[in-house]
């Protein structure tokens, strides 16, 4: 077990230098100046070649790279050319604003996903859930930023229920109180995790129904019949954690999206989360913050990949991680 | 066991909906009166960092123009030519001294947002910082011509010019906004982008720093004893939102008061439907047009094989039906320049003589000089295709709208268009390099054409990506920008310089648009200069009688 979860952490060790090494070259090759000025002013080469030579980017690129690896050895992730300020503050404001949005979407994703789809199963073949099913079925074939558009539309701008964006009231948030900023924030969060888990859900929903109607005609579910079990016990109980192995891969597979799934929702809401900080980088060719981003989503990918497996051996006793 | 989750669970729900409550309901009253209001400003423009001599965009610069004061600015005119239309700020008054001089005194009033005093000094410092290459300030190019700036007492500065032109004053107030030396002098000049200041400004504007949430706030507190009068209104709030589409839903929403530009006609329809908003029309400070490379794409040695020619240039800029376009894209809400030109400037002229709209003048000035319909219904001559690609932004939907209806206007003629989208680092690093035949541009202006005519279309430009030169033409422009010319004459010249450029199409101006500002309906004394959307905010005011919970909540 310990020589299979060093092997996988030195797998996942070299996936993120791979990655590190690929997305810097990519972003330094790519056309254009980290110091273009905004949209609709007049660009000045030579300012713009002046600022390269004091950052150091008018060196070889090697040169650059193996700079870049010794601060990063160090724990230096650089200076953000765009916002002026270390890459580690940006990113220490932005990635608890993503986990906040996408692990609230992700809870209500498998919560309401394992219910509908629960219920989906029990039901078969009745006018419900048939009717549950074509919602779902709406659902999973909406894309995300249109659902949030249109939510935005309903909940904020026509109805006045909801904020429209942001992740607090800037007008009173300074003087609220503590339970008051949590409140707030939670207010805020609604719209957008709402959006994110509801499109998530009715995905996993039709993933669990299909896995637990293959266990429902299984023998060992027959026999718990047989032996005069309740149906709800059969079902949530011998069923469902057999049926629960594809959903555990699922949520695995999720899990990297907990940092970077949030893009279009992010830009939609105005929620200042990794997302959007990464694409904006990537526009303004801040190169030290473009990297961090994707270590940062590398190391989520290689962890994501390692926690679906250890889940599933817990889940499923006859898988066993091994150091063969 | 079930019942107890389902408690648990309830349980919980129960104390996120109550956490809401108090989110929702949680608000203290605490200002009524004539100074109360909290103005909340939404906008797409991120601030990078806020001290005036190194930002670099439009977010940041709205902010600034609260926090820090120029010696003087452009009046509501937005005259630039000698002094008579500026507006006092830190200089209560001045005078020249000969004809390449300005003595500046500074109101003794005047000082920082942490009690010190305003000093020459300051201004002096300012100018040094603005014009160091190591600062590499936007604003240094600007400044080129302010020979020295040297205090003379604590209250008086002198700024001497290396030559006389119509806008020296223009140029001795309006790049720079005064730095408070006690607090920058000691902070190493390569480190001024990153430095705390930038992070925590303090100013001597009408409103001074409270706090900066990147990505999201800023927000801003009226100086009640901001010495040109204390600001009617209280608290500056500025959200970000991720775009312009969003900054207007969320103004729809009520969720801000104020957006200094609706840009496209659906989001002027949008903002009219608002019961809560009145809609500021002022002039636009952008224009937008399709400007040729007269040189060949990726060898600036050669002449463009197609633009290169003066009559090519002509017969296509005839063959593209200006107003439809405008039309199409902007609805009523922009105009057809006259010239490469934002409608504020003082110079725009509708009749300035542009090329007229006569596809069969066009069709029969190809066919003279040689460019005969080929089989495929494209033009050719000596072998070579009358087709060439147009260069878009793919952030700009005004642009990319143009680009198709150019590509389709352009058909009948005879000529084949075709359409690159690029993100403007690639298009930027394609015009620098020469690498492209046409090219779909828009520029924000500032107030004179001084600089923007000189960068864009004279052969010593350094954005003159066009590669246009006419020494006519520029011996109107320098006689326009330097000398004792006054205003009528600058005019005048301008004029002439228009009719040339127009003659000999570089590009075909497109589009200047009208501005329409949002801004909620219980804000009075809305005045909106056009160069500076923001910069007389603090004469806006908010009645007592129309306070909203808005303006009573906070600090």
């Amino acid at each position: 077990m310990t020589a299979w979860l060093l092997r996988r952490c030195a797998a996942a060790v070299a996936i993120v230098f791979a990655v590190v090494t690929l997305t810097f070259i990519l972003i330094h090759l790519a056309p254009g100046t980290p110091f273009l000025p905004g949209p609709e002013r007049a660009f000045d080469p030579a300012a713009s070649a002046r600022l390269e030579r004091q950052l150091g980017l008018d060196r070889p690129l090697p040169v650059q790279f193996a700079l870049y690896l010794g601060q990063l050895v160090r724990g230096n992730l650089g200076d953000s050319f765009s916002q002026h300020r270390p890459v580690s503050e940006a990113l220490a404001e932005a990635v608890p604003n993503t986990l906040v949005l996408t692990g609230s979407a992700l809870v209500l994703d498998f919560v309401v996903g394992i219910a509908l789809g629960i219920f989906l199963a029990a039901r078969a073949r009745r006018a419900s859930a048939a009717l549950v099913d074509q919602v779902t079925l709406f659902f999973y074939s909406l894309p995300t930023f249109w659902l949030g558009m249109v939510l935005l539309l309903v909940f904020s701008v026509w109805l006045r229920w909801l904020p429209a964006g942001g992740i607090t009231d800037s007008v009173v948030y300074p003087s609220l109180g503590a339970w008051g900023r949590i409140g707030d924030r939670l207010w805020h969060l609604i719209l957008p995790a709402a959006t994110l888990g509801l499109v998530g859900a009715a995905g996993t929903a039709r993933f669990q129904r299909a896995a637990l109607l293959e266990v429902l005609h299984g023998d060992f579910i027959r026999t718990a019949r047989a032996k005069g079990l309740r149906e709800r016990r059969v079902l949530l109980v011998h069923a469902l954690r057999n049926a629960l192995l594809p959903v555990i891969t699922l949520f695995g597979l999720a899990l990297p999206f907990l940092l970077t799934g949030a893009v279009l929702i992010e830009t939609v809401f105005s929620w200042p989360g990794l997302g959007k900080l990464a694409v904006d980088a990537i526009f303004a060719r801040d190169y030290p913050l473009v990297v961090a981003a994707a270590i940062l989503a590398s190391a989520t990918v290689a962890g994501g990949s390692l926690v679906a497996d250890l889940l599933y051996a817990a889940a499923d006793p006859r898988i066993r991680v091994s150091g063969t | 066991m079930h019942q107890r989750v389902s408690t648990a669970v309830c349980a919980a729900l129960a104390a996120v909906l109550a956490l809401i409550a108090v989110g929702g309901c949680e608000r203290r009253p605490s200002c009524t009166g004539d100074y109360c209001g909290t103005l909340v400003f939404i906008t797409g423009n991120n601030p990078d960092i806020l001290n005036p001599a190194v930002s670099d965009n439009t977010g940041a610069s709205d902010v600034e123009q609260q926090l820090f004061l120029k010696l003087a600015d452009v009046g509501l005119s937005g005259n630039t030519i000698g002094d008579q239309d500026f507006v006092p700020e830190l200089a209560q008054r001045w005078e020249w001294e000969g004809p390449r001089s300005i003595i500046f005194h500074l109101d003794p009033r005047a000082h920082w947002h942490d009690g010190r005093a305003v000093t020459a000094g300051d201004v002096e410092f300012s100018f040094d910082a603005y014009a160091d290459t190591v600062v590499n300030s936007p604003a240094r190019e600007s400044l080129r011509r302010i020979a020295s700036v040297r205090s003379r007492d604590s209250l008086t500065v002198v700024f001497t010019f290396s030559e006389h032109y119509p806008e020296m004053f223009y140029d001795a107030v309006y790049h720079m906004q005064i730095l408070p030396r006690h607090l920058l002098a000691e902070v190493p000049r390569t480190e001024w982008r990153s430095s705390a200041f930038g992070r925590n400004p303090v100013g001597d504007g009408p409103y001074r720093f409270v706090s900066w949430t990147p990505n999201q706030s800023v927000e801003l507190a009226a100086d009640s004893t901001f010495f040109l009068g204390r600001p009617h209104i209280r608290r500056l709030i500025w959200h970000f939102a991720a775009n312009l589409q969003v900054a207007v839903t969320q103004l729809v929403a009520d969720q801000a008061d104020a957006l200094e530009y609706l840009g496209p006609p659906q989001f002027i329809q949008q903002a009219q439907k608002a019961p809560q908003l009145t809609l500021y029309p002022y002039k636009g400070s952008n224009y937008g047009y399709l400007g040729f490379n007269l040189r060949a794409n990726g060898d600036t040695t050669r002449p463009h094989p197609i633009f290169g020619d003066r009559s090519v240039r002509r017969a296509i800029t005839m063959g593209v039906d200006r107003a439809k376009l405008l039309l199409s894209v902007f609805g009523t809400h922009a105009k057809v320049p006259p010239g490469p030109m934002p409608q504020f400037w003082s110079i725009w002229d509708s009749t300035i003589r542009t090329l007229p709209y006569d596809p069969a003048a066009a069709a029969g000035l190809l066919a003279a000089h040689g460019w005969r319909m080929g089989p495929d219904s494209i033009r050719v001559k000596d072998g070579q295709k009358l087709s060439f690609h147009i260069l878009a932004v793919t952030t700009s939907n005004v642009r990319q709208q143009y680009a198709r209806l150019l590509q389709e206007s352009l058909r009948p003629l005879g000529v084949d268009v075709q359409i690159d989208a690029l993100e403007q680092n690639a298009l930027q690093q394609r015009l620098a390099a020469g690498k492209y035949d046409a090219v779909l541009e828009a520029w924000q202006a500032s107030p004179t054409p001084s600089s923007g005519i000189t960068q864009l279309w004279t052969s010593h430009g350094a954005t003159n990506y066009s590669r246009y030169a006419n020494p006519e033409f520029e011996n109107l422009v320098t006689r326009a920008t330097s000398g004792t010319t006054t205003r009528d004459a600058a005019s005048r010249l301008w004029r002439g310089a228009m009719d040339l450029l127009n003659a000999d199409a570089p590009g075909i101006w497109l589009f200047a648009p009208d501005n329409v500002a949002a801004i909620h309906k219980r804000v009075a004394d809305v005045q909106i200069r056009p160069d500076s959307w923001w910069a007389l905010v603090r004469h806006w005011r908010i009645p007592a009688d129309r306070l909203i919970d808005r303006d009573r909540a906070g600090r």
